[in-house]
């Protein structure tokens, strides 16, 4: 601890040299971290805590297209299943297409049993009392809160995908688990039935619940086989593997930002290297006398680590401090970009890492001309100036 | 905002005329500060090779940002609108009868071509298709008229031939083969409940038909069951008549139909790339910054250790404005080297394929990364900017030493 | 102060040189010399006689060709680079003509660095540090740093960092070169005062006869070997 303050000092002999090493270090940080929490909320995305014993049955051909919802009969029949809700992604706006949240049409009973997890903080009586009106709507409190809604206001919900333009009575505020969950606003599905012609006896999809979650290979293979040969097929997976298709179809986003992160470690090295290199070669008559001194190799060794390492961790620290910082403000932009990205957060994971390649970065960029600064002889350090 | 960056550029402008004619006028410094680029090898070249990965990923996000634009923006003709369901914002979501379709293209602001309409009535459907990494990605299949081909004039046929109607055939967009192998000429596939094959393939500009698959709209309708069309392209006698055109398409009982330009529809599907441009912005902004702190660095190391030559320059009469322009020559010339570099690296990445899905209406769109001089170009000019931001301090200090202090040390 | 007798350094054929790729170039050879305890030694002669080689040789900074050397009674043949580290820290203090302050610390830090590696508490060291400074009579600058102090202060700090540890001996490299003549007289008083008052065994090399003639014997180098030893008459 001692040489704590030697080692500060070092550090700032060039308080203009190190202030700008730190804001490159800082920036360079900060975006890894915001890249690497991106490409993690993403991946948090497939890898949701569900209870685990939820499926999806949708058409085969993807999710613009749709199921008879007549499919729902042979769905309740299995032993396995508890209980069935047909949903569909509705993508209204309200008032301005800018205020984009999701907006599904369920089944008005049977989803507070699919999605009991996602869905809480609803007394009974609000529930019948949505479940009564068929104009009725529940809305997530984050929703809630961002447009001033409150219980009991009616909302204009403006179709885009469908002909149809509901006002609509919110009945609850519910809460989630997650940003993105309490961003939603659920209706009756069959307002939408009622509403637009075509979607009369047709669903996007089927959300089911099983007994266990072992029932779901089963149950999923059964289903298929059943409905395979028929003019509409129909595809089931479970809940991660649904939402994984959604964050592939964003295309190779992880290789961009794996591409990026690599690049920007890559150079950022380059330019750590070259900035403690020069700290330690204008310094190498000091460290002839810190050793004449009677400093061995390694305690100098040691100190410029520390130095470097010091270096790294601050510039570190400060990228990790910034991006949270900005964390809410990106959540907001990106969120509005890709609905996924609402759950957009620095995780405790991502944070650890980045540290861990600030660290690594400090580490290889100090021992290259530290050790190249103690292995000279004394006598020859002694002797440049 | 834009008499903002038109300040910007304009004093960037002045700026540089003004090195340029420093350089002409007193060479001696400039060639000086040159030699030291060279003379201080290592410290150049770490910060060259920095800056080069900085403008490598400012090109190819460009270029990625390039792609997706282009994808949409050439895909209309200024002249052509697309005749949809009110709010229906996506020709998928849309539909519109026989009858509709007759009525539209009977309108007397349709240009003909010996006595028939150019309008094309055509069908948009989805199909699932495995990607080369074996996940499944939706592709539009388009079902059009005769017309509609010669409508889209950037679209030319690469092998095979064109559909035939009748037939269940369709052509298949060349750059969509690399990424999904079932698409080869001579090979078929089933889609609602038929068998299509696949006899030719087509290349369509970089425009959003490079990600359809097109067929006849009858058969494509005749697959699906559908009665009715999604959309209706109509050629236009001349663009000024598209505002009264619009307003017919509403205002005639048996349709109440929007109609959009075809240009300003694909405008607004240009948004399918957000996600991916705002990120790319993100990046590119905040490397670039710190790209300018670190030549800013290396410029600084450069002065420091020239304080007595900068001493004996101003002894011989050089003035404090022309030791500035040299130093700022060095920054530029420094960030200039990255910037080749990072051209050079930016190649790597040309010509490579890849897509992104439209979230409105759950369909891949495919673009290339496309490295053009275009590109290059602007990759030079940030280069410069970074080189005129990041040296203008340093050079400020170099000017600005004492001339005893300078001579001292 | 009586006549000191055992000798802290003894010197035995010593041989020193430097490799040009494979071409030898001998700086010392075969050079044998007895320092007594207390003795304060100047060494002299002409540019590349070996002098300053072989105050580094002595001082444990470089490692000798050949023969035997063995100061404060240690072999320094014997010793590992990090041994000889220790070694010269409770040993050796340097004074160099350039100072060598470390310039981002002030005074006060720059004398302390040397008990850094002692086991020291901070009190301790701040005691012995506060004894040097007034000894060299620069209590009023141990905030300043090097570049606030003139070129005698600076040496004089570098005097005090040289003896914080209370090493047995002293060597310096042309303490008054760079000094003009009034704080080169008084660097030169310190360092007899160092020797006859505290007993410190000191070695100078100088071209500066002044300074040479500070000291009580002068050693003349000639191509590496001992060409005299002189004793001063004070």
């Amino acid at each position: 601890m001692k040489f704590l303050h030697l080692v500060w000092k070092s550090l700032m002999r060039s308080k203009r040299r190190t202030f700008l090493i730190l804001c490159t270090l800082i920036l360079s940080v900060f975006l890894i971290t915001i890249l690497q929490s991106l490409l993690a909320t993403l991946d948090a995305v497939s890898n949701k805590p569900t209870e685990g014993n939820r499926f999806v049955v949708r058409h085969k051909s993807g999710l613009t297209q749709f199921l008879p919802i007549s499919y729902g009969e042979y769905l309740r029949q299995q032993p396995e299943v508890l209980a069935v809700a047909n949903s569909q992604w509705f993508g209204g706006y309200y008032q301005d297409p800018k205020n984009f949240f999701a907006n599904f049409a369920n089944d008005e009973t049977t989803m507070f049993q699919v999605f009991s997890d996602r869905i809480s903080g609803l007394t009974e009586a609000e529930i019948k009392e949505y479940q009564r009106d068929r104009k009725g709507c529940i809305v997530g409190q984050i929703l809630a809160d961002k447009y001033g809604w409150k219980v009991g206001d009616t909302i204009p919900l403006t179709g885009t995908i469908f002909p149809m333009s509901p006002q609509l009575t919110i009945r609850g505020i519910f809460k989630g688990r997650m940003a993105s969950e309490e961003n939603t606003l659920y209706f009756h599905y069959k307002l939408l039935e009622e509403g637009v012609q075509f979607m009369k006896g047709k669903t996007g999809a089927f959300w089911i619940k099983t007994k266990t979650s072992d029932d779901i290979p089963r149950v999923a293979n059964r289903i298929d086989t059943h409905f395979a040969n028929s003019p509409v097929e129909t595809m089931s997976e479970a809940e991660n593997a649904f939402y994984l298709t959604f964050v592939k179809m964003l295309g190779n986003i992880g290789a961009i930002i794996h591409g990026v992160t690599i690049a920007v470690l890559i150079a950022i090295t380059i330019v750590t290297v070259g900035t403690m290199s020069m700290a330690i070669k204008e310094r190498t008559t000091e460290i002839a006398v810190l050793r004449a001194m009677g400093f061995s190799r390694a305690r100098v060794l040691f100190l410029l680590m520390a130095e470097g390492l010091l270096l790294v961790t601050l510039g570190g620290a400060l990228g990790i401090g910034l991006a949270s910082l900005v964390a809410k403000i990106l959540r907001e932009i990106l969120g509005s970009a890709l609905i996924f990205l609402q759950d957009f957060r620095l995780a405790n994971e991502t944070i650890l890492l980045c540290m861990g390649m600030a660290l690594i970065i400090g580490f290889i960029s100090t021992i290259i001309p530290a050790l190249a600064a103690t292995r000279r002889s004394i006598v020859e350090g002694l002797r440049a100036l | 905002m834009v008499l903002f960056v038109g300040f910007i550029l304009v004093l960037f402008a002045t700026y540089l005329a003004w090195l340029i004619y420093a350089a002409i006028k007193f060479p001696l410094p400039f060639v000086y500060n040159l030699r030291s680029l060279w003379g201080r090898k290592s410290s150049t070249l770490t910060t060259a090779s920095a800056i080069s990965l900085v403008v490598a990923i400012f090109i190819v996000v460009l270029s990625l940002a390039q792609g997706i634009s282009k994808a949409f923006v050439t895909s209309g003709l200024p002249n052509q609108a697309l005749v949809m369901r009110p709010s229906s914002r996506f020709e998928l979501n849309s539909s519109i009868t026989r009858d509709q379709a007759r009525i539209i293209k009977s309108n007397p602001l349709v240009a003909k071509d010996n006595m028939n309409p150019i309008a094309s009535a055509e069908v948009i459907v989805i199909k699932l298709f495995n990607k080369s990494d074996g996940v499944g990605s939706n592709i539009t299949v388009r079902g059009m008229e005769v017309t509609g081909r010669s409508m889209r004039p950037q679209v030319k046929l690469v092998s095979g031939r064109w559909f035939q109607p009748g037939l269940s055939e369709v052509t298949v967009p060349v750059k969509m083969q690399l990424r999904f192998p079932e698409l080869v000429v001579g090979r078929s596939f089933k889609m609602g409940g038929r068998q299509w094959d696949i006899v030719g393939t087509y290349d369509a500009a970089g425009s959003s038909f490079d990600s359809e698959i097109w067929s006849d709209v009858n058969d494509v309708m005749q697959a699906f069951k559908r009665e009715t069309y999604s959309t209706v392209l109509v050629r236009l006698r001349s663009e000024d008549d598209l505002g009264s055109f619009t307003l017919q398409m509403e205002e005639e009982k048996r349709l109440k139909l929007e109609a959009v330009p075809e240009r300003s529809y694909f405008k607004e599907l240009t948004k399918a790339g957000d996600p991916i441009r705002i990120i790319g912005n993100l990046i590119t902004v905040i490397l670039s910054i710190g790209a300018m702190f670190s030549a800013m660095n290396t410029m600084y190391a450069s002065v420091a250790s020239r304080t007595k030559e900068i001493g004996t320059l101003r002894a011989l009469g050089y003035r404090r404005r022309e030791i500035l322009a040299s130093f700022q020559w060095e920054a530029i010339a420094l960030c200039v080297l990255g910037g080749l570099g990072g051209s050079l690296l930016s190649f790597l990445a040309d010509g490579i394929q890849t897509g992104t899905t439209s979230f409105d209406t759950f369909s891949d769109i495919s673009f290339a990364f496309t490295i053009t001089p275009r590109l290059l170009a602007q990759g030079l000019f940030f280069s410069v900017g970074m080189g005129i931001l990041g040296g203008l301090l340093p050079a400020w200090r170099a000017s600005n030493i004492p001339l005893t202090e300078a001579m001292k040390a | 102060m009586s006549q000191p007798t055992a000798p802290i350094i003894h010197i035995q054929s010593l041989a020193k040189s430097y490799f040009r790729e494979t071409l030898e170039i001998p700086v010392l050879q075969g050079l044998d010399l007895d320092i007594p305890a207390g003795g304060f030694y100047a060494l002299m002669g002409p540019s590349g006689s070996g002098k300053t080689t072989l105050l580094n040789l002595i001082a444990g900074i470089d490692r000798p060709t050949g023969g035997l050397l063995e100061v404060c009674g240690s072999n320094l043949n014997q010793l590992n680079d990090d041994e000889l580290a220790s070694w010269r820290n409770e040993n050796i203090g340097f004074i160099f003509q350039n100072y060598n302050l470390i310039p981002v610390l002030n005074a006060f830090e720059n004398i302390e660095l040397p008990l850094l590696l002692t086991s020291l508490t901070r009190a301790q060291r701040k005691e012995k540090v506060e004894e040097v400074l007034s000894l060299v009579n620069l209590m009023d600058r141990r905030e300043n740093y090097p570049r606030q102090l003139s070129g005698g202060q600076e040496q004089r700090v570098a005097i005090a960092r040289a003896i914080v540890g209370n090493p047995k001996v002293l060597v310096a490299d042309e303490p008054t070169g760079a000094l003009d003549a009034k704080n080169a007289d008084e660097i030169l008083e310190m360092m007899q005062r160092l020797n006859e008052e505290f007993g410190k065994t000191i070695l100078i090399v100088t071209h500066d006869p002044k300074a040479a003639n500070c000291a009580r014997h002068q050693v003349h180098l000639e191509k590496g070997i001992l060409d005299k030893t002189v004793e001063v008459n004070r």
